[in-house]
């Protein structure tokens, strides 16, 4: 009888700590944030923007990459609860190209503050944003995921600078459609000072473009991050010249500035290389 | 014998001192595109400061005058013992050495240095003025630090400082000193002061801020004329394009000269710390810890709405530029997202003198900052503060490096040199 009695006692001790040790290992703590509870050690974490949830981030693979995407999302309330029942939409955005994507991500409740995200698709390598809104009982918030360089499919973590680079300052669109050059209001470009360039379009024959519209995008590629401007087109000069303002670098090194040009001749895409000092 | 003796002794010092000699050479032997580095960040690259356009007695000398007289002027405080150089005393080059600024109570931030705040595009930490004038206005009306109103200002001027005032900026614009609400000011702040700003008859309104807004031109004025000096660094950078090299090693230490060559080199610190005053004028996230205790502060994302909506920003009806000279603001990034926790690259002129460190005080050594730096885990650091694997060793040479960039500031006075 004692015998059978103690063999129970482990028998059950066993059952209680299996249990335990099961229902603790996916939420088990893993430090505290601003009176958040973080679980996991390799999980991303932000705070809402204005304070009322914590959302934390477990990516399948540990990282983002180009093509689709599953993540894992923990909401906790300011009270450190889980928060159940919320509304979660996911905006992955690209903030140096100004979009984000048509495919709408899936999240489906899991219970207990899990939400879990499926088909959440990049379409490209580079820098992405993921917005994520919480809203419950009318209270909405946003966290706001950083992921600077987002590996496409055969770009490695940050682009290498060439060995050569061409400076030139006249060079043929992708599709070339057409001839464009350039004049900075500056010489030589310094950093940190902001300037006009003079931006001159000539078509396959030479002859010059008017009435196009130029939008700017500066980038480093090494370090993934763009111009601390917006550059503008603000004036359109007779003979195809067009004055784009705002420009400024702020970092020595490898740029790449390319123009989208829009004309009744067709949509393409110029770049231009810089070695700034 | 002695003779061998002497040849000996001889032989090795000649020895010795080829040696100390080809190693002094090593030492400052900087390649040609390295010279141009350090010619950038040398302060004779330093151009004349830009001119404010939205502040027409920028460079005027009797606005100037008056502006330094405002900038150590205690009446502009609710307890008359806070001024502009309360947080930037003149003893200090102009930066005090709290972790955050102290007036009336505390700030949330770090006092900033003024040297070479001309070249400023942004002011605070995080941008939310874009002229000195515009930056003056702030603290005067902020509870924690002058703790005043532009209605007391306005009365302030009108007791003390007529004559003064009007020699500068012309007639005092009439108001009604004893129906004038003295806890008045259009700040989110304080509802009660806010409702009684917005009842006051406009004329009163537009008289007051007039007022205002020429005392921040004045002490705007006045700041702009805080310029750095040559330190020890531009000196050696002199001697080096000479080819001085036996001048330029008494200029600066062995090591000091080892950290300046990793400061350009594999430390990478001029990503940011660039141009003759050692900053981009950018606005970068460092992933540096906020202070436990004070709210989130996500920096230069909330700035970017205050700066376009700013009462006296470049574009305002009391800037004096024209709207196509206001291109910084013009054309100023308001990508939020990009800038949440990113605050201004502070110039490192001085930097020694300076501490403690960050926009909240959160270092209080150079050391502690340079270790900040290295330790950051790789996942956890975006590429531009990437700073190589710098060991116990160089991160010293930096901070050596760090202590030749101090020259005291220079700046309008009323004493005759």
């Amino acid at each position: 009888m004692k015998r059978v009695t103690l063999s129970t006692m482990v028998f059950l001790t066993l059952v209680f700590l299996a249990v335990t040790a099961s229902s603790h290992m996916k939420y088990k703590p893993k430090g505290r944030i601003q009176g958040f509870t973080k679980h996991f050690e390799k999980s991303l974490f932000e705070i809402t923007e204005r304070g009322y949830y914590s959302v934390e981030m477990v990516i399948k693979g540990e990282v983002l990459k180009q093509g689709k995407n599953e993540i894992d999302l923990i909401i906790h309330d300011n009270k450190d609860r889980d928060v159940t029942g919320a509304e979660i939409t996911i905006q992955p955005w690209m903030p140096e190209m100004g979009h984000g994507i048509d495919i709408e991500p899936q999240v489906e409740e899991k219970g207990g503050g899990l939400y879990h995200v499926s088909n959440l698709v990049l379409t490209m390598g580079g820098h992405w944003q993921l917005k994520i809104l919480v809203s419950k009982n009318g209270l909405t918030d946003t966290a706001v995921f950083d992921f600077p360089e987002v590996s496409g499919m055969s770009m490695h973590r940050h682009v290498k600078r060439p060995e050569k680079i061409d400076t030139s300052r006249t060079q043929v669109s992708e599709k070339g459609l057409y001839r464009v050059s350039y004049k900075p209001e500056i010489e030589p470009i310094r950093i940190n000072t902001l300037h006009a360039w003079q931006v001159t379009v000539k078509d396959r024959e030479g002859k010059p473009v008017t009435g196009a519209r130029i939008t700017v995008y500066g980038d480093m590629p090494e370090h993934g991050h763009g111009m601390p401007t917006e550059p503008q087109m603000v004036e359109e000069l007779p003979g195809g010249k067009y004055i784009i303002d705002g420009m400024k670098f702020q970092m020595p090194g490898w740029w790449v500035v390319k123009l989208h040009i829009h004309s009744p001749r067709g949509m393409d895409t110029v770049t231009f290389q810089l070695d700034i000092k | 014998m002695r003779r061998f003796f002497a040849f000996i002794i001889s032989t090795l010092f000649l020895i010795v001192s080829i040696n100390t000699a080809y190693a002094l050479d090593d030492l400052h032997r900087w390649s040609e595109r390295e010279k141009q580095i350090l010619k950038s960040l040398w302060l004779g690259s330093l151009p004349p400061p830009p001119k404010d356009p939205s502040n027409r007695y920028d460079g005027n000398p009797a606005a100037i005058r008056l502006g330094r007289k405002f900038f150590f002027e205690n009446r502009f405080s609710g307890n008359r013992k806070v001024s502009c150089a309360t947080c930037h005393p003149e003893n200090m080059n102009f930066a005090d050495n709290l972790p955050r600024g102290h007036g009336m109570g505390f700030t949330n931030r770090r006092t900033m240095p003024l040297i070479g705040v001309a070249y400023s595009p942004w002011l605070f930490w995080d941008g939310r003025k874009d002229s000195t004038w515009a930056q003056a206005l702030g603290p005067i009306e902020s509870p924690v630090e002058h703790g005043f109103t532009r209605t007391q200002v306005a009365v302030v001027i009108k007791r003390f400082y007529k004559d003064e005032y009007e020699r500068v900026f012309g007639s005092l614009p009439d108001f009604d000193e004893t129906g004038l609400p003295l806890h008045a000011k259009p700040s989110p702040d304080d509802p009660k002061a806010l409702k009684l700003w917005v009842t006051l008859p406009e004329k009163t309104k537009q008289a007051v801020n007039e007022i205002y807004v020429n005392v921040g031109k004045a002490i705007g004025a006045f700041v702009r004329t805080i310029m750095p000096t040559k330190a020890p660094f531009d000196r050696y950078v002199e001697a080096i394009l000479k080819g001085d090299i036996e001048g330029a090693s008494k200029i600066l230490t062995p090591m000091q000269v080892k950290g300046l060559r990793l400061f350009i080199g594999k430390a990478k610190c001029i990503n940011c710390h660039n141009g003759p005053m050692f900053t981009d004028y950018e606005f970068h996230n460092t992933r540096v810890p906020q202070l436990e205790g004070l709210p989130p502060d996500d920096g230069r994302a909330s700035a970017i709405v205050k700066v376009l909506t700013d009462e006296f920003n470049c574009l305002s009806r009391y800037s004096d530029a024209k709207p196509w000279q206001c291109r910084t603001l013009r054309f100023m990034s308001t990508d939020v997202f990009r800038y949440k926790g990113a605050f201004k690259t502070p110039t490192l002129r001085n930097v020694a003198e300076r501490a403690p460190y960050m926009h909240a005080g959160q270092f209080s050594t150079l050391h502690e900052v340079l270790h900040f730096y290295r330790d950051m885990p790789a996942d956890k650091r975006p590429p531009d503060l990437e700073h190589g694997d710098l060991t116990d060793q160089e991160l010293l040479y930096l901070e050596e490096f760090l202590k030749a960039l101090s020259a005291p500031p220079v700046y309008y006075t009323d004493e005759k040199k």
